[in-house]
């Protein structure tokens, strides 16, 4: 008679119960760290944003209340009007990225000293690059003596941080400083994923090197573009260290963040803080959804083979097909 | 549970011993009991025989009951203090502390220096385990002043001997004292102001304006230097809306049953009268070139030098434009330029305040009191830093000596049940007195691009004042 009956000692060494261990040690410490910084201080905010509260100190629960002030309150959303800034900048830096990603990627001299030297800025923190720049827009420091360089008279040079017409183009050029660097690494390492031969190949046919940047480059790293786009426009509506270091929201470049901080750290009004927080990160989702949507169709040429187009295309043929039996 | 009451006994009996031998005879420790009960029985304020029974109670004593120097000799104890003074805490602060624990070997003090002092110290406070001394943050309501500090004895024994107890203290206790005080008034170059030929100090808004401008047309000095880029610099300007521009120390009381507390008045006084100094001397072309590119820290050298004519901003800054270059006895520090009847006042409160952590051992509390009090008494703190002693009976330094025939008042402690009202309409409205510097750039801002007429936005800031008053049910009176 042989016991079916497994001890501990078995059924705990059993292979089963081996590998749901294996899984659940090696992904407790993970979740557990995500839970506690990312996940349960969202939930508290999503409740701060439901009371009229100060950092300590007795709350109370005021409902929706919060969130009607967040859309009745005009300095809010001309704040967003800022982001518009940091957005077209985002553009431009995609495109710098681009450009000086695709020059590397056929062979250069002193290549890595290039990467290096973009790459860099994106290494200092962005409170330092907003005292880096705070003195180089400094009336008579860097970039006034540099333009007095060229000839310009003293009293034709512009205010950059007062002028309230240009103030807002010079943050946003710190931050597109201190990103291209690390959009063109991202862009260059999936460009080397390209095999080389193709570029042979298309100069035998006759294809220029604009050919081969839109035939063969753009389409092989399409979904890195989107990323980097999405993310960057979604980091323009966030956008928070230049205007706070810099200028701290004053003079017209107040973006919806130094909003916050403000209502946050100096008015004491959290639930209110937390509440903007919420509509943000709604703003963001929604900006991303179009996003995805738009270039869902943007990129969709119906060249690929999966490419919904195609898709479509096949679909309507099959039924053709079956119309004609 | 009971061991921890037989140990506070215990104290209670060694303090009660240490007091009689104190007094020099045993009828001493005998009549502070009898004090205590007496009190009790006749039935005092509450408040204050919650406080004394408290501090009876954890054998911790009051302020006023310690002697520094006598008391304690035996105690070991390692105490931490926090500081926002990062630029000195490694220097003159860690010397002091050197100073007194050649007094107390046994007591160990140690500095921890915080930039963004702030914000970090409202987290750590939360948490309760921070040190134990700490200057208290202004994010702390009065009424919550008793969740984190340790009471350091009765309002009502205390404030004949101490400067500023008001801002710390809460239904007759106090939490907290002041590290001195600053008199509220204008730096400047008394070089500059000469060169121009200026040899009276100016006493109404305009005034100082045509001064300003005689100093722009004769010298090559700026003539006032709004530190615009700094931020806190502009909110220093709230300072002296409530003594200096109306000579009322219940103006900031009153302020929250007022309605349109910011209206002009005729006589040019009042909060309008000192954003009105401001908006001018900008809408004139009186203050620096940039507003947007200033540097803090390079205006303390321009001053002393004689590039900058005047600063806005306590006395506090006086000790640090002297050090800033070789020009030390050019600083001056006048009065600002508002009369009330024709008398000049200047409002005058306490720095930062020093508190207790009320979750710190017995031994720990009484060797925070003991470097406390040896700092704000027997310390050079005050001549170091050129403010008002928090001790009444303390010389002046010599900064504010120009402050002859000026009243120094400061504000008084807000009503009864009326301690928080301040506050909560102020951060209600927005206007953010003394929290915000944000209106305050508003107000530059708009001169310097002519958008708007100061008396549209004071007018915006009565109205928030307003709405704030209404949301809260605040009494208003007309």
């Amino acid at each position: 008679m042989v016991n079916n009956k497994k001890t501990f000692g078995e059924w705990f060494g059993s292979r089963k119960i081996q590998r749901r261990l294996v899984i659940f040690t090696f992904m407790f410490v993970p979740l557990l760290l995500l839970l506690m910084f990312t996940y349960i201080p969202f939930g508290k905010m999503v409740q701060f944003s439901f009371y009229n509260m100060k950092y300590i100190g007795k709350r109370n629960f005021v409902g929706l209340k919060n969130y009607v002030e967040v859309f009745n309150r005009p300095e809010i959303f001309k704040s967003l009007f800022v982001s518009v800034y940091y957005m077209g900048g985002a553009v431009l830096q995609l495109a710098l990225a681009l450009f000086f990603a695709t020059l590397m990627v056929f062979k250069v001299k002193g290549e890595s000293v290039f990467k290096a030297t973009m790459f860099f800025p994106y290494l200092i923190s962005g409170i330092a690059i907003g005292f880096i720049f705070k003195f180089f827009y400094a009336r008579g420091y860097v970039l006034d003596s540099i333009v007095a360089l060229f000839g310009v008279a003293p009293e034709n040079i512009p205010y950059w941080l007062q002028d309230t017409s240009i103030n807002n183009f010079s943050l946003a050029a710190t931050s597109v400083w201190r990103y291209t660097g690390q959009n063109m690494i991202l862009f260059l390492g999936a460009m080397m994923s390209v095999d080389a031969d193709l570029y042979e190949a298309a100069s035998l046919d006759g294809a220029n090197k604009w050919h081969q940047f839109k035939y063969i480059i753009l389409p092989s790293i399409k979904s890195i573009v989107v990323l980097n786009l999405i993310l960057s426009i979604s980091g323009s509506l966030s956008a928070f260290e230049p205007p706070y270091v810099i200028t701290n929201g004053t003079m017209g470049t107040g973006t919806y963040f130094v909003i916050m901080n403000r209502l946050a750290h100096e008015n004491q009004k959290v639930g209110l803080a937390s509440a903007m927080a919420i509509v943000l990160l709604v703003i963001i989702i929604l900006c991303t959804v179009a996003q995805k949507l738009f270039f869902a169709y943007v990129f969709d040429d119906g060249t690929d083979d999966e490419s919904k187009a195609a898709v479509r295309r096949k679909k309507k043929q099959n039924r053709q097909n079956r119309g004609l039996k | 549970m009971k061991c921890k009451r037989l140990m506070a006994l215990g104290m209670t009996a060694v303090m009660a011993m240490s007091i009689a031998g104190c007094g020099g005879s045993g009828d001493a420790g005998a009549d502070t009991t009898g004090a205590s009960a007496g009190s009790e029985a006749s039935g005092d304020t509450g408040a204050e025989s919650a406080g004394s029974g408290e501090s009876a109670s954890s054998g911790v004593p009051t302020l006023d009951a310690i002697t520094v120097g006598e008391d304690y000799k035996d105690l070991t104890a390692s105490i931490k203090v926090l500081t926002n003074r990062t630029d000195i805490v490694d220097t003159v602060y860690k010397g002091y502390a050197e100073q007194f624990m050649e007094l107390y070997p046994n007591i160990t003090v140690e500095y921890e220096g915080i930039t963004d002092y702030e914000e970090s110290v409202t987290l750590r406070l939360t948490a309760g385990d921070w040190g134990d001394i700490m200057f208290i943050p202004t994010s702390v309501a009065k009424n919550e002043l008793s969740t984190y500090f340790m009471p350091l004895g009765s309002f009502d024994a205390m404030k004949d001997t101490y400067n500023f107890l008001e801002e710390k203290s809460f239904e007759n206790v106090v939490y907290g004292i002041a590290n001195g005080g600053t008199a509220s008034g204008i730096a400047y170059n008394k070089k500059v102001w000469a060169d121009a030929g200026i040899t009276t100090v100016p006493k109404t808004p305009e005034e100082f304006l045509e001064d300003l401008k005689i100093i722009k047309d004769k010298t090559d000095a700026v003539p006032l230097y709004t530190n615009f880029a700094a931020g806190w610099t502009m909110g220093a300007w709230d300072a002296y809306t409530d003594c200096a521009a109306t000579g009322d120390p219940d103006f900031k009381n009153n302020m929250v049953h007022m309605s349109n507390p910011f209206a002009k008045r005729d006589d040019l006084t009042g909060p309008y009268a000192v954003y009105y100094i401001l908006y001018e001397a900008v809408a004139r072309g009186l203050i620096e070139d940039d507003p947007a590119s200033t540097d803090w820290e390079s205006s303390k050298g321009a001053i002393n030098r004689g590039e900058i004519a005047t600063m806005v901003l306590g006395s506090w800054c006086v000790e640090q434009f002297k050090e800033a270059g070789d020009n030390p006895d050019d600083i001056g520090y006048m009065p600002f330029p508002i009369s009330v009847d024709g008398k000049q006042y200047a409002g005058s409160g306490g720095n930062y305040s020093f508190g207790i952590n009320v979750q710190a051992s017995d031994e720990n509390k009484i060797a925070s009191l003991l470097y406390m009090k040896w700092l704000i008494e027997e310390s050079s703190i005050y001549m170091d830093e050129g403010s008002i002693p928090a001790r009444k009976d303390a010389e002046y330094p010599s900064v504010l000596e120009a402050f002859d025939g000026v009243e120094l008042l400061s504000n008084n402690q807000a009503p009864a049940g009326e301690e928080d009202l301040f506050d909560d309409v102020n951060n209600e409205s927005e206007v953010g007195i003394n929290n915000n510097d944000y209106p305050d750039c508003e107000i530059l801002e708009a001169a310097l691009y002519g958008t708007r007429t100061l008396d549209e936005i004071m007018d915006e800031w009565n109205q928030k004042w307003t709405s704030a008053q209404e949301s809260l049910g605040v009494e208003v009176n007309q």
